[in-house]
């Protein structure tokens, strides 16, 4: 039984060498050549004096290569932080200094995004790809991989707790945090799913989430331990479901992964039929809540697909599971988010602290090996979320409290009610609205900001902001967006910004969001 | 000016708004729109909507593809092609 993620790597490869492993824009690696690169590439981080437990960032738009970068991070026991190439290069800067990241596997085209004196702890940097102008001692272009040994990795005492990657999310404060996932964490997601959908070594899996959203966790891991091959969406074609829909034809794609956003513009855009994809034979979806209206259509135009619902915050990744019955969905109102997965349990837990029973609503606790350790650097904030379970007293453990609202049924599923705080999700992703009233709060110009999520059936939510600037008429909405646009990922700024005199205040004199959340002319009487 | 230009000139704007609220200040005619995400998965229904509505013009989904959305040179290529046959069709009635 495999205790860390490359010996999942390695496995296939003794059997499935000149299979492909990846295939990404049109290039593929083989098992073989995926182990040999990335053993040469752990072999070059500790030649570069990386030690067990550093952090490497990576840092360029899905390609063969990224996987490498994964698998030669891990063969070294460095763990490796995906760093979303179309964030903002102050976001990008802050990761690398909040996790100490020593070196970045990159691409030239967003290296020099970056400033070398925001990222001081970075002391070399490896690019996927040659260099043709002169370059400097720190900086190693991709064929350097070729004078380390591919037959082997590193000589590495490796336990299943530590750590493997951090994936940030945002943060309520304004900054994102670092979610800390070990080599355990990942493989009981991993082997749970290898038990539930029985991934083949024919199957083409689809990765169409981003790398630092923990979806592709599934994509990557699952796929290169069936021997099978991970197929990654070009960035360009997701964004067109006409595309998206042909790209899953052209590469026979069995098994798909994404948020439901992603599913509903297939339905609604993307020509989607059972005689175009008769390959497809799982979807899986996760991330935020699928609209029944078009998980119905979904059910009904691809009747041969086998349909599941996950849950899970990257805290726990997966945590529980639905399979939806289509004998039963037509009648359904909302889809429950379903059990617990294997070597898992979750509890509601109610505000007296009492573990609620059927119909009753509590926040969701995870306890098991899938839960994070805790966040990067932030002892306060992993104290605060990973609590000890006082469910039971025998041994000390901790379980994840999710924030969310849950309320068990009498068939033991759990359905999702909402969240105990302002996180929320637009087209899956994970936001806290605090982040973007942060960066807005960061413009000189700016006094109040508030930022409100609006319900909507196609992405989940759309993000609506109200400012009040220091002096009225000295800004603009477009002015705002920019501001945010350097600070926060593309999908955090705000669709609609509204400018204001002042907000709204509740009688303690806080800013008042419900008020907000009403048309205009109710809230600013 | 000619029709191609004027296409340009009509969806110039509509462009460099979604750019700035994106944080992007300049956009070329080659300039990919959507590794840029001044097109992503929300903004291609409202640049289709705009199209349609400005150009008169009906959009099928199988046409919402990269290769017509790729830059401002391609979706004006793909205007320029829909009017074109938009007029063949009007004046063969």
């Amino acid at each position: 039984m495999p205790y860390i993620l490359q010996q999942l790597l390695t496995e296939s490869a003794k059997g499935r060498a000149e299979h492909p492993a990846v295939w990404a824009r049109g290039r593929t690696l083989s098992y073989r050549e995926l182990d040999q690169r990335s053993n040469q590439l752990a072999h070059l981080l500790r030649q570069r004096g990386l030690k067990k437990g550093d952090r490497i960032g990576i840092f360029f738009p899905k390609a063969v290569e990224s996987l490498v970068a994964m698998f030669g991070a891990l063969k070294a026991g460095v763990v490796y932080v995906p760093l979303d190439p179309n964030q903002p290069a102050d976001r990008i800067s802050y990761i690398i200094g909040n996790c100490g990241i020593r070196a970045l596997v990159t691409i030239a085209d967003r290296y020099k995004l970056l400033d070398p004196a925001a990222i001081p702890s970075v002391e070399f940097v490896v690019f996927a790809h040659e260099l043709s102008e002169a370059f400097q001692a720190n900086m190693i272009p991709w064929s350097a991989l070729d004078g380390f040994p591919a037959t082997h990795a590193p000589e590495l005492q490796a336990t299943t707790t530590d750590l493997a990657y951090i994936l940030y999310t945002s943060g309520s404060t304004g900054r994102p945090k670092g979610v800390m996932l070990s080599h355990q964490n990942a493989l009981t997601f991993v082997e749970w799913c290898a038990e539930t959908f029985d991934i083949r070594q024919d199957d083409h899996v689809s990765n169409h989430a981003p790398l630092h959203f923990d979806l592709s966790v599934f994509d990557v891991y699952n796929s290169i331990k069936a021997g099978a091959t991970v197929y990654m969406v070009p960035d360009e074609i997701a964004v067109f479901p006409a595309s998206l829909t042909n790209w899953i034809v052209q590469q026979q794609i069995t098994v798909w992964y994404s948020v439901p956003s992603a599913l509903v513009y297939l339905v609604l855009h993307g020509r989607i039929s059972a005689e175009r994809l008769p390959q497809l034979r799982l979807i899986l979806f996760a991330g935020e809540v699928f609209p029944q209206k078009y998980l119905k259509q979904l059910a009904e135009i691809l009747p041969h697909v086998e349909l599941y619902n996950l849950y899970g915050p990257t805290e726990t990744n997966v945590c529980t599971y639905y399979r939806v019955d289509r004998a039963i969905l037509p009648g359904m109102d909302k889809l429950p988010i379903g059990r617990a997965c294997a070597n898992t349990e979750v509890l509601a837990v109610d505000e007296q602290d009492r573990v609620v029973g059927v119909g009753e609503v509590g926040e969701l606790y995870v306890r098991g090996p899938a839960v994070t350790p805790g966040y990067w650097g932030d002892p306060e904030k992993t104290a605060k979320m990973c609590v000890p379970n006082r469910f039971q007293a025998n041994f000390e453990e901790k379980m994840y409290r999710t924030g969310d609202l849950v309320q068990p049924d009498e068939n033991g599923d759990y359905y999702f009610l909402g969240r105990r705080d302002n996180q929320i999700k637009s087209r899956g992703y994970r936001i806290e609205l605090g982040e973007i009233e942060a960066a807005l709060l960061s413009h000189t110009g700016v006094c109040e900001a508030a930022v409100i999520a609006v319900p909507d059936d196609e992405v989940g939510n759309r993000i609506k902001a109200f400012v009040a600037p220091h002096q009225p008429g000295s800004m603009t909405a477009v002015d705002m967006q920019q501001h945010c646009a350097t600070k926060v990922p593309k999908y955090m700024i705000p669709e609609v910004i509204e400018l204001w005199e002042a907000l709204p205040k509740t009688s303690t004199g806080k800013i008042d969001r419900v008020r907000l959340k009403q048309p205009r002319s109710l809230a600013a009487d | 000016m000619t029709e191609a230009g004027s296409i340009k000139a009509r969806l110039m704007p509509f462009v460099m708004e979604n750019a700035q609220s994106k944080g992007i200040t300049k956009v070329d005619d080659d300039d990919s729109l959507t590794e840029s995400g001044i097109v992503d998965s929300l903004g291609i229904f409202r640049l289709v909507s705009f199209l349609e509505e400005t150009f008169g013009i009906r959009i099928g989904d199988e046409e919402i593809t990269n290769q017509n959305f790729e830059s401002l040179r391609t979706i004006e290529n793909f205007v320029t092609g829909k009017l074109a046959a938009k007029g063949e069709k009007a004046a063969s009635r």
